[in-house]
């Protein structure tokens, strides 16, 4: 009865093992593009994306736990090139706590100007009908224009979402967050 | 074909997972809030519940009492994760949204217990027909509890609006005491309708 | 992250059962008399803390380094169902008494999507070791609070006068929902 089991369970391992192998590529591609088209719309006139990645070793870690961990938060920038590779501006990704979870975003940054040219919420769950209203156009646009000496704090220079207080702040304290860290990361950088 | 009729319509009403049975109440209440998440979560499970019942049955002979359990739980939980990967693949949107509680697919009570007490005793086609009974019952049954929620939080059905922008909607509907609520009043309807039956 | 946040938020901001719709079954099941809510609480929950530090030992030192993360779903229901067994084994041998009170409650807890549930935020989430096994306290212990809450109230619920169709179940997830709407008063605490 312990091979059956066990012949049931390898069997099974194989099925998974060729699903994943198909499904996983598909799965990459989906967010790299999901990604990429992210980018184009805060970063607009962009037709291309680099990744400023910082390698294993400049991070300082080799575990693939801590390796994950990094690669998920704002580590990471892209830059929105257009068609004559002239550089529009950087984009990168900041995290803030909402009423349902993690609220995170990516904020585009002109390069000109230093000024931040659109904020799309990435991934959210916040209520339906409610929370959810942070992805709404009229509440994103408070935040285009705004440089990172600004305040960029709810209540001061962006409007709470009556009713959403908690996902409002969630929001605006991921563009903060993302905005500090990228420009520490940047400015450091260069 | 009369009991195999009977074996697909049980799970409708009769034995109606969710309404009747109270059984895979987590996924019922945590993916309703909107119609078209419900419809989704129902069929993923339908399909979880059809493709398991009928590899238990044709296994039947070759799993022993003693070690069923763990062998059931093998053979669901592999097709919940080939459900998972497809859905990420290409469906990426609704799999984000219903997120963890795909996966939580393999605890529904569900599909195991259809496993124990239908699948391990009778044919494969008996069992395709019961597992489709049972998943579509539940398919209802979530796309039922999720369009009430949808209308009355925030005035659409499946995306569509039926209330004029603007108009007051109960946003609570869609947070999760409306869920509770919601489910408690329609499991009050349903054993009201099952009383009539009933008498009559 | 903070451990008392990860506590705190397990146990009343994202209170299993009343904000995360996770372990339902049991919780209307289970939930009629005070004495065997407990029972079952406290059971789930010494489930819970053991089932997560072996989920995570599995998870960081077995499917990711040998890249295996598709398996992650059979391999870690497997071990949440041995380990209730052990658990049954290990009561049954040293502490009868213990076994009396628990027992019946822990074949239910395999198919309990609390623990899997929680298993699985636990690696989302990208927690440490002792992050996972102080967010499966908070939650245990949030399931057990949920759970001596409607049972207390189910309990006085005897001798009321509900009308007929909503006996039961109905009017116990309409409670439910009460409970809820009381504990969406923590959302915000952390």
């Amino acid at each position: 009865m312990v091979i059956v089991l066990s012949v049931i369970a390898m069997i099974s391992a194989g099925i998974l093992a060729q699903v994943y192998s198909i499904t996983s590529v598909i799965i990459e591609e989906n967010q790299a593009r999901a990604l990429e088209s992210s980018v184009f719309q805060v970063l607009p006139g962009t037709t291309k994306v680099n990744i400023i990645r910082r390698s294993a070793d400049e991070l300082g870690v080799d575990d693939p736990k801590e390796m994950r961990e990094q690669e998920q938060t704002t580590s990471l920038i892209y830059e929105g090139v257009d068609d004559a590779d002239r550089v529009i501006g950087y984009a990168f990704v900041g995290e803030g706590n909402g009423y349902g979870g993690s609220v995170r975003v990516l904020v585009g940054v002109e390069e000109a100007s230093d000024e931040i040219l659109n904020v799309k919420v990435l991934e959210h769950t916040e209520t339906p009908g409610l929370g959810s209203k942070i992805e709404d156009e009229s509440f994103r646009k408070q935040f285009v224009g705004k440089k990172v000496e600004d305040p960029l704090k709810l209540g001061q220079d962006i409007d709470s979402i009556s009713g959403a207080t908690v996902s409002s702040r969630a929001v605006t304290e991921a563009v903060r967050q993302g905005f500090d860290d990228a420009t520490a990361i940047y400015r450091g950088g260069k | 074909m009369a009991s195999l009729w009977k074996d697909f319509v049980r799970g409708l009403w009769e034995e109606n997972p969710t309404f009747r049975i109270l059984i895979g109440l987590c996924p019922t209440l945590a993916v309703t809030t909107s119609a078209i998440n419900g419809m989704s979560m129902g069929l993923a499970t339908a399909f979880v519940l059809i493709c398991s019942s009928a590899l238990i049955s044709l296994l039947k002979r070759l799993i022993s009492d003693k070690v069923r359990i763990p062998a059931y739980i093998i053979v669901i939980a592999t097709f919940v994760t080939i459900v998972d990967l497809f859905m990420n693949a290409y469906l990426p949107e609704l799999h984000q949204v219903l997120g963890l509680f795909i996966p939580l697919i393999v605890v529904n009570c569900i599909v195991l217990g259809r496993a124990e007490a239908f699948a391990s005793k009778n044919t494969v086609i008996a069992s395709v027909f019961d597992g489709l009974g049972m998943g579509l019952g539940f398919t209802w049954a979530l796309t039922l509890l999720g369009s009430i929620r949808e209308i009355l939080g925030a005035g659409s059905v499946f995306g569509y609006r039926l209330l004029p922008e603007g108009a007051t909607t109960f946003g609570i509907m869609s947070l999760p005491p409306g869920g509770f609520i919601t489910l408690g009043i329609l499991i009050a309807v349903m054993n009201m309708i099952a009383n009539r039956q009933k008498a009559s | 992250m903070n451990l008392f946040v990860i506590l705190l938020s397990a146990l009343l901001v994202n209170n299993f059962v009343l904000v995360r719709f996770l372990g339902i079954c049991p919780f209307m099941g289970v939930s009629k008399q005070v004495d065997s809510a407990i029972g079952m609480g406290l059971a789930t929950t010494f489930v819970m803390v053991v089932a997560s530090a072996a989920t995570w030992l599995i998870q960081w030192f077995l499917l990711e380094p040998f890249g295996l993360p598709f398996l992650q779903n059979m391999a870690f229901i497997l071990v949440i169902a041995s380990m209730v067994q052990l658990v049954e084994m290990f009561l049954h041998k040293t502490s009868p008494g213990l076994y009396r009170a628990m027992g019946i409650f822990l074949p239910l807890i395999t198919t309990n999507c609390a623990i899997l549930g929680l298993a699985i935020m636990a690696v989302q989430g990208n927690y440490s070791f002792i992050e996972t096994v102080v967010f499966a306290l908070g939650g245990g212990l949030g399931f057990t609070l949920a759970l001596i809450l409607l049972a207390g109230i189910r309990e006085d619920l005897e001798f009321a006068d509900i009308p007929k169709p909503l006996q039961g179940a109905g009017i116990a997830f309409i409670i439910a929902g009460l409970l809820s709407l009381a504990f969406s008063g923590f959302a915000g605490l952390v």
